[in-house]
């Protein structure tokens, strides 16, 4: 038990520090070219306190004056919550492969030479788009312990690189991003970010009417977030507790096609949200959601999960839903690592299926609508119109609508059978649907 | 302390050297549903220092204070790398130095009020929102403030001490029908202002409470072209989301082709259109006395009688573009460099009454409050709250499921009334780009009138 943690002990019936020392290295390159570097060295201490039954929360960067952080956080518990949880006395953290000395090792100078490679190939796709490209590496320890007298730690590493392109005449801007994690070199693919941008830019020169009315869409792997992010917030068992998830009460039931499935996967090795242990310091696990359609399960913070008389599934993360809260949240249910199982078809196939509709790689306003109840509004930020199984140009101000739900379960055409990383979070297919409302503005 | 800071910017040998210190305190109240999800009182203190160095720009994010000579070392060295790579020097346009202290006097400074009475606010306001109907099956309240004291000091021998509070408080309703129909009803309050801003908020909560639950009986929208009324909240994320960020010049400095979008003298609306970004006026979040790069506030126009008339300037883009320093370059924390952001943005009043909008749309939208807006350059998609019909001149029944969109330019060509009912708006949010979420802004409209606005819907 550390030092804190036994100056508490005379004072409450249980604590738990979340200690996390941090290194990151932001690199950012605009208009094409190296534009700044940072370099952060953070360090931060967050303490839960149970007193009386009752939860505290603080935080501080004071880092040698504990007297003021254990005030702290004793008089939030005066006020607090009362909670019938225990932090976690054992479970071995699982083996996520999480770190990578040679990405530890990376140097400014590694960091600038892999951005201007992908600048420079990227302009040879396309010599008028503008390039915004930012590299971050970070470098993480986290350390919890709590007054059963365990102790986890763990060191993380992990590559950032987001990609924005963008090309501005007078009447039309166009603007196309990408981005992705990874914890280790080895899995850095550069090279398929940049075919596919190549390919967007590539279809993007000539602008096309958008059709109107009931349509099939294509969303590409970066497209399903807008199908997906519903289930993310629905699948939370935070979400189904508090009665505001649709999937509440339906374990069991068949609520989507039956060739849809979704896990929770805070194990994968090399995953971007994978970790031996969540933020409470439980291990984290691999939570199946939806196998073949039907409904098998939420994921738990220890709190949720002790209200909703649920099993913890390693899934308390700082920072909510998608948990970048660092150490100044306090952790509730959240998603780890969110996988699509693929489909029977490569997305080319997908596309001549389609026949006639939209392919939509990205929208505006995500999350923005009625998002509990599985409904999507979106304009399209990046869309493309198929005619006769082939995309014959972009589309803009074009609103498509639906309900995930509704399309998830009766109106599923087929799902790729290439996954992709989307975001820092989720690992989907292309997912083709049918019926989605699609209104296009007078050009 | 100030000692410390300027013997360590002596030492250095970048070319410019600025150190930004933050100390805050903070609390925050949390309840979802019946749950009080958090209740928090903490402390943080941290720094950067950023270095110019052979025209390239580093910076070093710290929480050790004591490392401020290490860091400086190590913003040199950056700045120095990027410099190899930098093809025109970054340079900064002149500013007068500036030594002063400003100390912020609150009604009811909210450090001086105990924890057990936020929570006590928050819980009855909660409780109301719980006890409005039994359709509620859900709610959040979330009471937050802060307050921050920034040291700007750079090499040129400007040293600012400079407090900064801020209060906001959600409150938000979750109504369902039992079956699938789920729906919300918010209110979002936020000024730089004491704790006596929240009180006496009763009215609001039980208008959200009650939203929620209009809005489950409410029809959908349907898709197409409307004539649209926006009331001051949504055209105020409006002129901020779709037009304000187009003036932050960061964003168009080193891209000539976007740079020659916004022209200034450019027409972008009709005669009545006028837009201002000023960086003070009492009680707003935006305020920005100093901004974080010692530069005074200034109002500074956008838009006048529909013509472009000024950008938001860093010191960096001022110089580069051959214009003032605006006192825009705003960082949300210490882990972040300044960049060109808004502060308070309004459309200013005009001379049409609500009746005058309304006289003569034969079917329209009357669009209330924003869930939220997100651009992409000259798309923009927006949520609102809550709609009203608009049949022959008169508001009609309820609707919901209104997501305006459309393009930048056409849409603020088609503006044709403007109210004369400005209100500006802070919000328990604030506003995100390039990482740095949620800076505290405040938007600002009268009610204003548009033509043929997209709506989606099913």
């Amino acid at each position: 038990m550390n030092a804190l943690l036994k100056k508490l002990a005379r004072k409450a019936e249980q604590g738990e520090t979340y200690h996390l020392t941090a290194t990151t290295v932001p690199i950012e390159f605009r208009a094409g070219r190296l534009h700044a570097i940072r370099t952060a060295q953070t360090e931060g201490l967050a303490l839960r306190v149970i007193r009386d039954g009752r939860l505290g929360f603080a935080t501080t960067t004071d880092l040698g004056n504990d007297e003021t952080l254990i005030d702290a956080a004793l008089a939030s518990a005066a006020f607090g919550d009362e909670l019938t949880v225990r932090f976690p006395e054992n479970g071995e953290p699982t083996a996520a492969a999480v770190y990578d000395p040679a990405l530890a090792a990376l140097s400014q100078e590694k960091m600038i030479t892999l951005g201007e490679r992908a600048i420079t190939a990227l302009a040879e796709a396309d010599p008028e788009v503008e390039i915004e490209l930012s590299l971050a590496k970070t470098l993480e320890t986290v350390e919890i312990a709590n007054t059963t007298g365990r102790t986890v730690v763990e060191e993380r590493t992990g590559l950032s690189v987001g990609f924005e392109l963008s090309k501005a005449s007078e009447g039309d801007i166009f603007m196309l991003a990408d981005g992705f994690t990874v914890r280790s070199l080895a899995a850095l693919d550069i090279d398929a970010v940049i075919e596919r941008l190549a390919g967007f830019l590539a279809h993007s020169r000539s602008v096309v009417p958008a059709p109107t009315g009931p349509s099939r869409i294509l969303f590409t792997p970066n497209g399903t977030i807008t199908l997906l992010l519903p289930l993310v917030v629905g699948f939370s068992g935070r979400a189904v507790y508090m009665g505001t998830s649709p999937l509440k009460g339906r374990i069991g039931e068949k609520a989507f096609d039956e060739r849809f499935s979704l896990t929770d996967d805070g194990t994968l090795p090399g995953g971007p949200r994978s970790a031996g242990f969540d933020d409470e310091g439980t291990p984290t696990a691999r939570t199946p959601l939806v196998d073949k359609g039907t409904v098998r399960g939420f994921v738990y913070d220890l709190r949720t999960a002790a209200l909703a008389s649920a099993n913890p599934t390693g899934n308390g993360y700082k920072g909510g839903l998608f948990g970048s809260g660092g150490f100044r949240t306090p952790p509730t249910a959240g998603m780890s690592n969110v996988i699509v199982d693929a489909g029977d078809r490569p997305q080319a196939e997908l596309l001549s299926e389609i026949g006639e509709g939209l392919l939509v790689e990205s929208v505006l306003g995500l999350g923005q609508g009625n998002i509990h109840a599985g409904e999507f509004s979106n304009n399209v930020a990046v869309a493309f119109k198929i005619e006769g199984g082939e995309i014959v140009g972009r589309v803009k101000n074009t609103m498509i609508a639906g309900n995930a739900y509704t399309l998830l379960k009766e109106r599923l055409i087929g799902l790729g059978s290439d996954l992709q990383w989307v975001g820092g979070a989720l690992r989907s297919p292309a997912i083709a649907v049918d019926g989605v409302s699609v209104v296009g503005a007078m050009q | 302390m100030q000692e410390t800071i300027e013997q360590a910017i002596a030492r250095s040998n970048a070319d410019y050297t600025e150190v930004r210190i933050e100390r805050e305190d903070r609390s925050q109240v949390d309840f979802q549903r019946d749950k009080l999800e958090n209740i928090e009182r903490s402390s943080e203190v941290g720094g950067i220092v950023r270095c110019l160095k052979n025209g390239g720009w580093g910076s070093a994010v710290f929480n050790d204070l004591k490392t401020l000579d290490t860091r400086i070392a190590e913003a040199t060295r950056a700045a120095g790398l990027v410099a190899t790579r930098r093809e025109t020097p970054a340079e900064l346009a002149p500013v007068p130095t500036v030594q002063e202290e400003k100390r912020v006097e609150l009604a009811r400074d909210f450090r001086d009020i105990p924890l057990k009475e936020k929570k006590a606010l928050a819980e009855a306001y909660n409780n109301l929102l719980l006890t409005h109907d039994k359709r509620i099956v859900s709610t959040r309240v979330r009471y937050t403030d802060s307050f921050r004291e920034v040291t700007v000091a750079n090499s040129e021998g400007t040293f600012i001490v400079q407090e900064i509070p801020d209060i906001t408080l959600l409150v938000l309703a979750v109504a369902s029908d039992g079956a699938s129909n789920i729906q919300q009803g918010f209110e979002s309050i936020g000024e730089a202002a004491g704790f006596e801003l929240l009180l006496g908020r009763e009215e609001e909560v039980r208008g959200a409470a009650q939203r929620a639950v209009d809005l489950i009986e409410a029809r959908s929208v349907k898709g197409g072209q409307y004539t649209v009324i926006l009331d001051p909240h949504l055209a105020g994320v409006f002129i901020h989301e779709a037009f304000g960020h187009f003036c932050e010049a960061d964003f168009l400095y080193e891209n000539p082709r976007l740079a020659k979008i916004m022209t200034l003298g450019k027409r972008f609306g009709g005669e009545l259109l006028n837009v201002v970004d000023e960086g003070y006026i009492p009680g707003l979040r935006g305020n920005t006395p100093y901004d974080d790069e010692g530069v005074a506030r200034k109002r500074t126009t956008l838009i006048r009688n529909g013509v472009l008339t000024g950008l938001l300037h860093s010191r960096e883009t001022a110089r580069a573009m051959g214009a003032e320093p605006t006192g825009n370059a705003r960082a949300v924390s210490y882990a972040h460099p300044p960049i060109v952001r808004m502060t308070n943005t309004y459309i200013e009043p005009g001379a049409d009454t609500f009746d005058d909008m309304l006289r003569g749309v034969d079917r329209g939208l009357y669009a209330v409050k924003a869930y939220g807006g997100q651009t992409v350059f000259e798309q923009f998609t927006f949520s609102a709250a809550y709609a009203y019909e608009i049949r022959n001149g008169e508001v009609g029944e309820l609707v919901k499921d209104v997501v305006l969109t459309g393009n930048l330019f056409e849409t603020l060509r088609a503006i044709d009334k403007i109210g004369n009912d400005l209100e500006l708006h802070g919000g328990s949010g604030g506003c995100g780009k390039g990482g740095q979420f949620p800076l505290p802004v405040t938007d600002g409209s009268p009610h204003i009138r548009a033509q043929n606005v997209t709506i989606g819907g099913n």
